[in-house]
């Protein structure tokens, strides 16, 4: 067999894509056993959408799709092409409140508000491409950082509480009612999990495509990317509008889903929790970031449940022994079914210190 | 009949107040293996960052077949024809031997941003990383990761980085710096055949004076800076000059 050939042959999609299909199967399924083991319901309780734990975990569910759509995208700038922002958290929220201020304010439909939406996530990337030539690595951390806690400021001001809600929040954002989050919970359960796929699909496309390849480039050693021939500042400006769109998509869906949205979205907290999740599930891993979300978001909730005070602390903990022994997170370690901790360790020091190769 | 390839005029590179090229004025002939050679320090690295665009000049122009190239960006180099290696090993450490390569051979292409397919569908860049790395004997070794490679394959794959987009000017800057000595004259060997058998333009900068003088067209001996000779090898080996301030024991190893 030659080089070529073993290098380009394939497994089959659906083989390659089995745990996807199979985790599509048991999301569509998830609800209905709900239903019918917890609740003692009859199925129709499903798509009726009876009050209970079917409806309240489709809920909890649907708050992990968002968290998994804003990490993935944090996972494509930060684990695929290496560039350490610390303003992340900005996508997700001109995407909220963009959305939130278009349907509510502004009156306009879903189909047109979510274009517009997109269309302000491009600018929003490319405010963070001008500053990528003048600063590297830990500069363009702060940079960010600083764009997010302006944004975060302007959403907070009394000045435009018409429309943001300033520290109140944004409430009573219209929802269309083929989607409206409580009386069509199961509808808004399968579209969130419909989305998320799809931008799985594309990020996975992306990921192994010649660009992808560039950006990876990029991560491991930038210089000898742009001796090769490469115009790096495109490759990264394309990674940071993908990110930004799928960000402020998740923002979106947070807008729709919770009847509240709070400058918070805009915090360097927020940017962190990103972090988190692509930590948990591996950085640059892509799919890592929906494992990320799920076990995020579960214990999260779970343990504020189970130990109330004690809970912060716990996950704290939880995070700092996750990076010190399972540095390549659980899918990168499940993927090379090793885990090299000495190796995973200096990799994120790497990353996080936003110096590239060596 | 003489046909210059690359020139340079008064190239003159300052950091701070040391003078790193000074006043460097060559002229490289299209289709020769053209040697640069002069003590640590004498200003060859700098010269090659200048003409391949990783740093520009204080002062002075540089020119590839009559165009100004003095301060195109770095990425649009090896659109021009030039390939550079490094002294200094410059791979993707932690990427496969096969994906540096391919990665080198892609740059040339148009696909860069045709994100919706996989890579392994344009074939072109695979196969032609596998010419390559059979080219340097490396091929058994495509699925290591770089990082991995012991220091004398390193050496092997910065070369087939350079060799993989099919430059016409080749600039190597050590090719063999740390490899084991025994394995010298074989790359040397390689860079000769592809440069004979390709009609490429070879500018390099090699410390043993065997492989120099047996293997170069031309020499350009650089000392502090500046040009202190250029001739042919018999030319270089005769000058009095250069026997002092450069040669001199290792003229004498020669025999
Ligand atoms: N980036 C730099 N900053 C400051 N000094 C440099 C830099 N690069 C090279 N030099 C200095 O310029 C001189 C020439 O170096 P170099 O071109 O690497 O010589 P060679 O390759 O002939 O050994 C040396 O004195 C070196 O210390
Ligand atoms: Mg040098």
């Amino acid at each position: 067999m030659s080089l070529v050939d073993l290098a380009t042959t394939r497994k089959p999609w659906i083989v390659r894509h089995r745990l996807l299909l199979l985790g599509v199967l048991a999301a569509v399924l998830f609800p209905f056993v709900i239903a019918i083991v917890v609740d003692g319901a009859p199925i129709s309780a499903v798509w009726e959408n009876a009050d209970g734990n079917a409806k309240f975990l489709q809920g909890l569910a649907i708050e992990v799709v968002v968290l998994a759509l804003y990490a993935m995208s944090y996972d494509l700038v930060l684990g695929v092409s290496g560039l350490l922002s610390f303003g992340h958290a900005m996508f997700f929220a001109v995407g909220a409140y963009s959305l939130g201020i278009l349907l509510k304010s502004a009156g306009l439909g879903l189909v047109p508000s979510l274009l517009i939406v997109m269309g302000i996530a491009v600018l929003v990337a490319l405010l963070f491409a001008v500053v990528l030539p003048r600063v590297k690595g830990i500069g363009f951390a702060l940079v960010t950082l600083g764009l997010a806690s302006v944004t975060g400021i302007i959403i907070s001001s009394s000045e435009f509480k018409d429309y943001t809600g300033a520290d109140v929040g944004l409430q009573g954002v219209p929802s269309p009612d083929w989607l409206n989050p409580t009386d069509q919970r199961f509808r808004f359960y399968l579209v969130s999990m419909g989305v998320l796929v799809l931008v799985y699909l594309l990020y996975q496309r992306l990921v192994d495509s010649p660009t992808g390849k560039v950006l990876v480039a990029v991560r491991d050693n930038e210089d000898r990317a742009l001796m090769l021939g490469y115009s790096t500042f495109w490759y990264k400006t394309f990674a940071l509008i993908v990110a930004s769109m799928t960000a402020a998509l998740a923002g979106s869906l947070h807008t729709l889903y919770q009847p509240i949205v709070t400058p918070e979205v805009a915090g360097l907290g927020f940017t962190v929790a990103a972090l988190l999740m692509i930590l948990i599930g591996g950085v640059g891993t892509v799919s890592g970031a929906i494992v990320g979300a799920a076990v995020f978001r579960l214990t999260e909730f779970y343990l504020d449940r189970w130990f109330e005070g004690l809970s912060n602390l716990l996950i704290g903990a939880g995070y700092i022994l996750l990076v010190l022994f399972l540095p390549y997170g659980i899918v990168g370690t499940w993927r090379t079914r090793s885990n090299r901790i000495g190796e995973g360790r200096s990799r994120l020091a790497r990353l996080l210190s936003g110096s590239k190769g060596e | 009949m003489s046909d210059v390839l690359i020139r340079t005029e008064g190239l003159r590179k300052e950091f701070g107040a040391l003078v790193a090229v000074d006043d460097v004025s060559v002229s490289i002939e299209r289709g020769t293996l053209h040697s640069i050679i002069g003590p640590n320090g004498a200003g060859k690295t700098t010269f090659f960052n200048l003409v391949s665009g990783t740093i520009k000049p204080t002062a002075g122009r540089v020119y590839l077949d009559g165009d100004d190239v003095t301060n195109i960006p770095v990425h649009r180099t090896i659109h021009h024809g030039i390939g550079r290696s490094f002294q200094i090993t410059n791979l993707f450490p932690s990427l496969t031997v096969l994906e540096n390569v391919r990665l080198a051979a892609q740059a040339t292409g148009s696909d860069g941003f045709r994100w919706w397919r996989s890579h392994a569908r344009f074939t072109d860049y695979v196969s032609r990383a596998e010419e390559v790395l059979t080219q340097v004997g490396l091929v058994e070794r495509a699925f290591d990761i770089a990082s991995n490679l012991p220091h004398g394959d390193q050496r092997k794959l910065e070369l087939a980085m350079i060799l993989a987009p099919d430059p016409e000017v080749l600039m190597l800057d050590e090719p063999t710096a740390g490899m084991a000595a025994e394995q010298v004259p074989e790359l040397i060997a390689l860079i000769r055949d592809v440069q004979t058998s390709g009609d490429k333009t070879v500018v390099l900068v090699e410390h043993n004076m065997g492989v120099v003088m047996n293997t170069s067209d031309r020499i350009t001996v650089m000392a502090q800076g500046a040009v202190l000779a250029e001739g042919t090898p018999d030319e270089i080996s005769a000058n009095e000059e250069v026997k002092v301030a450069y040669l001199g024991s290792l003229y004498e190893d020669l025999g």
